[in-house]
């Protein structure tokens, strides 16, 4: 029996740890490897230099600014795409007429390129002719309003992670949905027939059982938030003068822009410890639980 | 159809059509050749003059476009693997100079002077650009100068009928235009470059060339008097309210837009903003034109700043005859100059192509362009890439906040030896 | 007092829904304003754009940036090759995630978890980071300029979130119907295609939805392994359309539209099991 199982063992898990292994892990190392070294990409010759990229690391004012960046993207991660996900999920559920219209409708954005969406976002927040300023103009009735949303270092990141929000709510919306239909029915019923109104059902009954939704949008979230990449390349670039620079961001930057790809695979080397902190965090979560392991 | 139903039938379909997947690689002999020659009109003049010599000599070219910005990680990447393109499009200057110090490019010294490129090759450009390390890699395919491109109406309207000639010039121009309600200079530096033209000009046309070749070298300093006196005047024209709201949110498109509307009167840029304008239907000479960037101090020698775009030979590229042929074909076919020339709205590198293909304003352009003292690099080409991403950076931060040009130099010059280092 | 709340609800005149409906209607508008703004540029030349003309409704009905995207012959290519990749990496990441995740939820062993943690790690560094190895690695192959590099590393990369997924379903699997399936004398493989795989049908509809989507919209992997036109995706061809100094701001919205259909199509059609399946998924974490 046992024999039997540990045959099957292999033969499943073989081929996801076979192109895993050659095509992930290995190519991870490789890349790992560089951070020893001062090479430049172009040169085959590079010297071995140490931890002196590491030493550097920590030096580096502009790998402070990007992981401060970071860590905002994160934290707007988690309340941005997770609540309005959330709070669309709890419209939604109250089965509304359309509901599949709208569900779509939210979920439309997830479908579009990130390059489309970047530009669309740009013209969005044109300072002349953008439609966020001319409608403040309608509204405020403040005559050639033109605040530079993505050219002033105060409100560039936030200028991103707005639009970047934009598209990632569609999909925790989806899945509190998801989270919601699993909730059983006669709980909530049984909860109306004894006088508990609707606001106090969804905060006793509703948010607790969608913990496990939870857990997985915010993973989720998260994971895009520490890869945010594409949208900010179109939309910023990093900048105004590397204002919204972000961990992904700069460790591309100064590999492919400066030519220091010792230097990038260190800041990509300790992204991973940062991110790998934060799945054993994730994971210890969801064995508190009860989630891992029946 | 459920769907692993759905899943069972792509994956037989994916083992039916594998074969047809691996069947794309190109011909044995054919040069391989990657540009950043994308878009409408670049990628297809670009195919059509592969086209023409490959029907002219039977050699295939197997060509592979890189938009513009992608480019510089395709080639990097490309160059890591040791599997560089046989011929690709470059910009010469420092980042020539860069790939050259890597050991990734060939020699064509032997090519040079048996296809007499020196006959053919524009002085003005010749030597800076194709020579590194005292040898030949560069052959050029296009050049352009950056000059003060301007809307005829608006400047007329304001009463402005002799353009700047001098600094003093400059500025009074620029209040005339403020009295009238025009923005006098509009600039586009979201993606930064843009305004490293100012920069250029104001470092060359006070410090000179040979002071700015030192700073580009790593040999002089951003905190030298020279450099903060060029600061000091382009801090001068950001005071008096001459550049228009919100450059750092502008692409140079949008600033040539705003001359183009007549909502800005002048904007500095180089002559692929011709192509643009005439594009969008733009009469050049009547619906814009260009004068030179103003003299500002006396005795300094006149330079001209603009790129080289050029073609590179991979070290060890596979097919090196056929790419030096379609390298040297390339830079000295008078018909595919004029015509490259004429999709780019830049200026042909080849002396023997007729002025009378240029628009009037190019006339000009290429005249300025002879008569000058120098030919300058831009910044982004004249300084070695990691230094240029400091620099860029720093001006696009000048155009946000001006005030303090001292604490922003030390900044810049510190960061800058830091990448002089590397 | 309960049967009038309950009454509320249900009666003819329904303030509170109708309330709800209408926020939800404003709400969506909201939402799909940039969108809009894509369909608006697809409409528009490029120089009205330039000049600044993208937020108003155009006066005629503009064709041309469509018929240019259409008549474009790469265009058709792109489209087939990026579906040549797409399909194929979807289905061979969710089977990979399948078995594997299968082996994590009901064959555990020592050392799996810690082995389910490093593959789970898999989702979280940059792609930029293993570039230039990858590229080495498929030149070394010779792999270079086919359509297998991207079908390979998508399947790679997705294996993650696959595995992640699948084995919180497996888990919430009852062991009973597994061991009810092996006394009746069906192997370990059987018990997974015939009674585990018929009910997983749900986290299936997600995961091809969500794989697809990426899949479809990534830029960065073919931009990097692919260098002529004929195995190049839509993706490069959209970005691509910025020139050195040019951008066809109108055909580009024209052919995002066009671009962006396939992944909308696939999301209408799994949205049914989709719904269902993130909610077996999730309740699992």
């Amino acid at each position: 029996m046992e024999q039997r199982e540990t045959f099957w063992r292999i033969v499943l898990l073989a081929p996801a740890l076979l192109v895993f292994g050659v095509f992930v892990v290995w190519p991870l190392l490789d890349s790992f490897r560089y951070s020893f070294t001062d090479w430049n990409g172009f040169d085959p010759n590079y010297n071995l230099v140490g931890l002196d990229n590491f030493a550097r690391i920590f030096r580096d004012p502009e790998f402070r600014n990007a992981i401060l960046n970071t860590a905002i993207w994160i934290v707007a991660a988690l309340l941005l795409p997770v609540l309005a996900g959330l709070g669309l999920a709890l419209l939604l559920n109250t089965g509304v007429r359309g509901s599949r219209v709208f569900k779509s409708i939210f979920y439309l954005p997830i479908c579009l390129a990130a390059v489309i969406v970047g530009q669309i976002w740009i013209w969005i927040y044109q300072p002349d002719w953008g439609l966020l300023n001319t409608a403040i103009e309608a509204v405020t009735g403040v005559r050639r309003f033109n605040f530079a949303w993505l050219a002033e270092p105060s409100s560039a990141l936030g200028a991103v992670i707005v639009a970047w929000a934009w598209q990632q709510t569609g999909l925790a919306m989806v899945i509190f949905l998801a989270g919601l239909t699993a909730i059983p029915s006669d709980l909530l019923e049984a909860a109306a027939i004894d006088g508990v109104p609707r606001w106090r059902q969804t905060l006793h009954i509703v948010l607790p059982m969608l913990r496990p939704a939870t857990v997985v949008v915010v993973a989720l979230s998260v994971i895009n938030a520490l890869k945010g990449f594409d949208i900010l390349y179109i939309m910023t670039g990093g900048g105004p003068f590397h204002s919204s620079n972000t961990l992904a961001f700069f460790m591309y930057e100064e590999s492919f822009k400066k030519y220091r790809m010792g230097y990038g695979s260190a800041i990509s080397v300790v992204l991973f410890l940062i991110a790998l902190s934060i799945i054993v965090i994730y994971f210890r979560q969801l064995r508190k639980l009860g989630e891992i392991y029946d | 159809m459920k769907p692993w139903h759905l899943m069972k039938a792509t994956l037989g379909a994916t083992a039916l059509v594998a074969p047809l997947m691996l069947g794309s690689a190109s011909a044995e002999d054919a040069v391989s050749v990657s540009h950043y020659f994308t878009g409408e009109l670049g990628q297809k003049g670009i195919t059509e003059i592969f086209t023409e010599f490959t029907d002219k000599t039977g050699i295939a070219v197997a060509d592979s476009p890189i938009g513009h910005e992608d480019f510089k990680t395709g080639i990097l990447v490309r160059a890591a693997g040791n599997s560089l393109p046989d011929v690709f499009s470059y910009w010469a200057g420092a980042r020539t100079q860069f790939v050259v110090d890597a050991g990734n490019i060939m020699d064509i010294g032997d090519m040079w002077s048996a296809d007499k490129l020196d006959d053919v090759v524009a002085k003005s450009v010749a030597d800076g650009a194709t020579l590194y390390n005292g040898k030949r890699y560069l052959v050029p395919f296009g050049y352009h100068y950056a000059g003060m491109f301007y809307n005829p109406k608006v400047m007329t309207d304001a009463g402005i009928t002799t353009m700047p000639k001098t600094w003093d010039d400059l500025l009074a121009a620029c209040k005339t235009l403020k009295d009238k309600g025009i923005d006098p200079i509009a600039l586009g530096s979201k993606n930064r470059w843009p305004a490293q033209f100012w920069f250029d000009y104001l470092l060359l046309r006070t410090a000179g060339p040979d002071y700015r070749a030192k700073l580009m070298s790593g040999a002089a300093s951003y905190t030298d008097a020279e450099v903060k006196k060029a600061m000091g005047l382009w801090k001068d024209l950001v005071d008096a309210g001459c550049f228009a709201a919100n450059s750092n949110a502008n692409d140079w498109t949008d600033a040539s837009d705003q001359v183009a509307r007549g909502d800005a009167a002048m904007t500095l840029m180089g002559t692929w903003i011709t192509g643009y304008w005439n594009g969008q239907g733009l009469q050049p000479g009547t619906d814009y034109d260009f004068f030179e960037f103003p003299m500002v101090a006396e005795g300094v020698p006149n330079a001209v700043v603009g790129p080289v775009d050029g073609w590179l030979i991979a070290a060890n590229a596979k097919n090196a005859e056929g790419a030096k042929k379609l390298v040297a074909w390339l830079a000295s076919d008078p018909a595919v100059q004029a015509k490259w020339a004429q999709i780019q709205g830049a200026l042909s590198a080849n002396v023997k192509v007729d002025a009378s293909t240029y628009t009037p304003v190019m006339r000009r352009a290429l005249k300025t362009v002879a008569d000058a003292d120098a030919f300058a690099f831009n910044y982004d080409l004249a300084t070695p890439p990691p230094v240029a991403e400091v620099g860029l950076n720093m001006f696009a931060e000048f155009m946000n906040d001006s005030s303090n040009i001292d604490a922003l130099m030390d900044k810049t010059q510190a960061a800058a030896a830091d990448a002089f280092k590397q | 007092m309960t049967d009038v709340t309950l009454d509320a609800s249900r009666g003819s005149f329904r303030p509170g829904r109708a309330a709800l409906f209408l926020s939800l209607v404003v709400l969506a508008l909201l939402f799909l304003t940039p969108t809009l703004g894509v369909i608006l540029s697809a409409f528009k030349t490029t120089r009205d754009i330039a000049l600044g003309d993208l937020w108003s409704v155009p006066a005629t009905l503009y064709l041309d940036n469509f018929v240019e995207v259409l008549t474009n012959p790469s265009v058709k290519t792109y489209f087939i090759n990026t579906l040549l990749v797409t399909a194929p990496a979807t289905a061979s990441s969710i089977v990979l995630g399948i078995l594997a995740g299968w082996v994590f939820a009901k064959l555990p062993f020592r050392g799996s978890e810690t082995l389910f943690l490093v593959i789970v790690s898999g989702l979280f560094f940059p792609p930029q980071i293993i570039l230039i190895p990858l590229f080495k690695l498929f030149n070394r192959l010779g792999l270079i300029d086919t359509l297998w590099p991207m079908i390979i590393v998508h399947t790679a990369m997705g294996i993650p979130i696959c595995t992640l997924l699948m084995r919180n379903f497996f888990t919430a699997v009852p062991n009973a119907l597994r061991e009810a399936g092996l006394v009746d004398g069906a192997n370990e493989w059987q018990v997974l295609t015939r009674i585990a795989l018929p009910v997983s049908l749900p986290a299936i509809a997600v995961l091809a939805t969500l794989q697809f989507t990426w899949i479809w919209n990534d830029f960065l992997w073919p931009l990097i392994f692919t260098q002529s036109d004929d195995v190049r995706t839509i993706m490069l061809g959209l970005v691509f359309l910025r020139g050195q100094y040019t951008v066809a701001w109108g055909v580009q919205g024209a052919l995002a539209l066009l671009a962006s259909l396939p992944t909308l199509l696939v999301f209408l059609f799994f949205q049914r099991y989709f719904i269902r399946g993130l909610t077996m998924g999730a309740v699992k974490g």
